[in-house]
């Protein structure tokens, strides 16, 4: 039961954190800007943070320690200057939740219990994965060395260089500092409270897709009536839908139906394999959260209808996500290139081209080091040569 | 994508490599339906967010010509199919079927088209505890009888960090458990121990890697002398062998000389005693800052 209440406060505070991140991000101004974009784009604009106060110290072989010692009186000051900043914007979104609860308490209650079924498979269940080797074992290891990245998680032997794969993925060693800071062992923190944020973030992601989709805030302003197809009209509702009260019911289908293709996607290789079973790793975030984040900023890109430093908020997505997984390295630019450029093109806006440069770049410069590192043209070691 | 090779198949492999993802799921068809739909029936905003980026994808990512010529700047073989999360399944897909759902004007229609879309889900895909759920059996979701073998090995030890001999599933989870616990077999020469069916005399006689002696004996049963595997126990410093207690070589472990340290339900713990004690020591980095 203590072990329940400590992974639920955990997630709690991991939501907090994100939200205070994300809320300096999305900005105070926009009314508009949904409370769940603040902590996911928070998610990423935390692990984007970290990458800077990480990497240093490492490639200086400095202890876990020092790191912990640096970034968790940071954090506490970010969040405490936040919600100075953003508390009454909190408040009243809060209350807006609150009233959304009391209109759609079947809703609530219905997408309660498919985010609690999702939790409870992915925080109960019991999975061998050859990856958590590595990341679950680099955890540990980290917090037993007081090291980062310089013992070989899968046999605890010292090793003479940095991996380059793994050196800027910095996520993991976010989860040594908790670890270390709280004395919540490796396995609890990464196969059951990360794994639940993760789910969490992930359904808010499919949440909030499906809401722009269906119930969409289509540039309220700017669509004039008659220029959109005949199902559309200037309140933004598809009218395909039918009434606000189909448009609900069309949200809970879509999202649980969303649910049900994540159980049933199923090889070793689908992006819901990784999400249902290897919840904690990096590429599992990548492939589901990072992914549809940038998806989501791309509907709403289309439809003109963000205002808040889009690009910034895509920007530190794809650099987030890219010291979450390498993977993001080559993942992300190709989505934002099938996404974004085609887009670009058919609204002629080109001042988003450099934008759009802007967000592949981190991805292609992590890339171009990892090649140049394997091809033998540099490596960072771990003890002063 | 294990066994896929770019070089190997040429621009087949883009079709082995996504045959391999979907595997025997339809919903990549059904996204191909609900694009060609929204071509054609979609509204103007529907068009705008999905058909550009699935052309493109189609372009790009689903391109044979694509992962070969991403080939000569990366290795892309074992991780090209990650490309295909990119195409928005998850979306596209739940957005039409709840689009046909609640469009139809009357309760019947509405549930004659949602056990219809339901239908179709599950005979899309392969439900992923379709092999059953195996609930975990403690918070650190380990097999409890793996804990039990690290406290043991612990009590037994005297020193800090004890070196053990795993068995393929135990050796993959033991440090996310127990970070302490040193391993002598690294998860690269598992894999290939696992997955090869015995080692060459060039590869038992190469010096630097005694482990391999050990893993022909323990995981491949070749016919190893005594000698030779005592003697890479002493050059890897492996204090203890764990096996099951099915494990073929148990005899063997025996009439080598080790004795049993301790006991589970399914596992013994072999104990060897080292000809020169070794203790490893984390490496003393306050020589530098």
């Amino acid at each position: 039961m203590t072990d329940i209440a400590i992974i639920t406060l955990s997630v709690i505070c991991n939501l907090i954190i994100y939200l205070a991140f994300g809320s300096l991000l999305t900005g105070r101004k926009d009314k508009k800007c949904p409370l769940l974009l603040s902590v996911i784009a928070g998610f990423f604009f935390y692990y984007f943070v970290f990458f800077f106060f990480c990497v240093p110290p490492m490639k200086y072989y400095r202890p876990l320690s020092m790191l912990t010692k640096m970034w968790v009186p940071f954090v506490a000051a970010v969040v405490i200057f936040s919600t100075i900043l953003n508390g009454r914007k909190w408040v009243s979104w809060f209350k807006n939740a609150m009233l959304y609860v009391k209109k759609h308490p079947l809703v609530t209650v219905f997408m309660l219990l498919l985010i609690g079924a999702q939790i409870v498979l992915v925080s109960c269940t019991y999975n061998f994965t050859l990856d958590a080797a590595y990341y679950v074992a680099n955890v540990a290891t980290s917090v037993e060395t007081d090291m980062m990245n310089v013992y070989d998680p899968f046999t605890g032997a010292w090793q003479d260089h940095y991996e380059m794969r793994y050196f800027f993925a910095t996520y993991s060693i976010q989860d040594s500092v908790v670890c270390q800071l709280t004395g919540i062992p490796a396995l609890i923190w990464t196969k059951s409270v990360m794994a639940v944020t993760i789910i969490l973030l992930t359904n808010m992601v499919y949440l909030m897709i499906a809401r722009e989709l269906i119930i969409y805030r289509n540039g309220r302003d700017e669509v004039k009536a008659g220029e959109d197809s005949a199902n559309e009209d200037r309140t933004g509702t598809d009218h395909s839908m039918g009434s606000s009260k189909n448009g609900e019911l069309a949200v809970v289908i879509m999202t649980a139906l969303m649910f049900v293709i994540n159980l049933t996607f199923i090889t070793i290789y689908t992006s819901s394999l990784f999400l249902m079973t290897r919840t904690y790793e990096g590429k599992a975030i990548v492939g589901n959260l990072a992914i549809m984040t940038v998806f989501y900023l791309f509907i709403r890109m289309n439809d003109d209808s963000i205002k808040t430093r889009p690009w910034l908020i895509t920007f530190i997505v794809c650099f987030g996500a890219a010291t979450i997984s390498s993977s993001a390295n080559m993942l992300l630019p190709v989505e934002l290139t099938v996404l974004f450029l085609p887009m670009i093109v058919r609204k002629k806006a080109w001042k988003m081209l450099p934008k759009y440069i802007s967000c592949v770049i981190p991805g292609m410069v992590f890339s171009l080091i990892f090649v140049l590192y394997v091809k033998g043209y540099f490596v960072f070691y771990t003890f002063p040569n | 994508m294990q066994g896929l090779n770019v070089t190997e198949n040429g621009i087949r492999y883009l079709w082995e490599c996504f045959s391999y993802y979907t595997g025997s799921c339809a919903y990549f068809m059904l996204y191909a339906a609900a694009v060609i739909y929204i071509s054609i029936a979609g509204t103007k905003r529907e068009k705008e967010i999905f058909i550009p980026c699935s052309v493109f994808l189609l372009l790009t990512v689903y391109n044979p010509v694509a992962p070969m010529v991403l080939d000569h700047f990366f290795d892309v073989n074992s991780e090209y199919y990650r490309f295909f999360w990119i195409a928005p399944v998850i979306v596209l897909v739940p957005y039409l079927f709840s689009k046909l759902i609640v469009t139809r004007t009357d309760m019947k229609q509405m549930i004659v088209v949602s056990l219809l879309i339901a239908a179709i889900c599950l005979v899309s895909g392969k439900y992923v505890y379709a092999d059953g759920i195996k609930w975990a059996q403690n918070i650190y979701k380990m097999p409890p009888e793996l804990i039990e073998v690290s406290e043991k090995i612990h009590e037994d030890s005297g020193v800090e960090y004890p070196k053990a001999f795993l068995e393929y599933e135990y050796n993959m989870q033991m440090r996310q458990y127990d970070p302490k616990m040193l391993l002598t077999i690294d998860r690269e020469d598992y894999l290939y121990a696992v997955s090869n069916p015995s080692y060459s005399r060039e590869m038992l006689e190469d010096d630097t890697h005694p482990q391999y002696v050990l893993l022909a004996a323990l995981v491949r049963f070749q016919d190893i002398d005594k000698e030779s595997f005592l003697n890479a126990l002493e050059t890897t410093k492996t204090g203890y062998v764990v096996v099951s207690r099915d494990n073929p070589r148990i005899d063997y472990l025996k009439e080598a000389g080790l004795s049993i340290a301790g006991e589970t339900q399914n596992h013994l713990i072999f104990k060897y005693d080292l000809k020169e004690p070794y203790e490893f020591e984390l490496v003393d980095y306050s020589v530098v800052y």
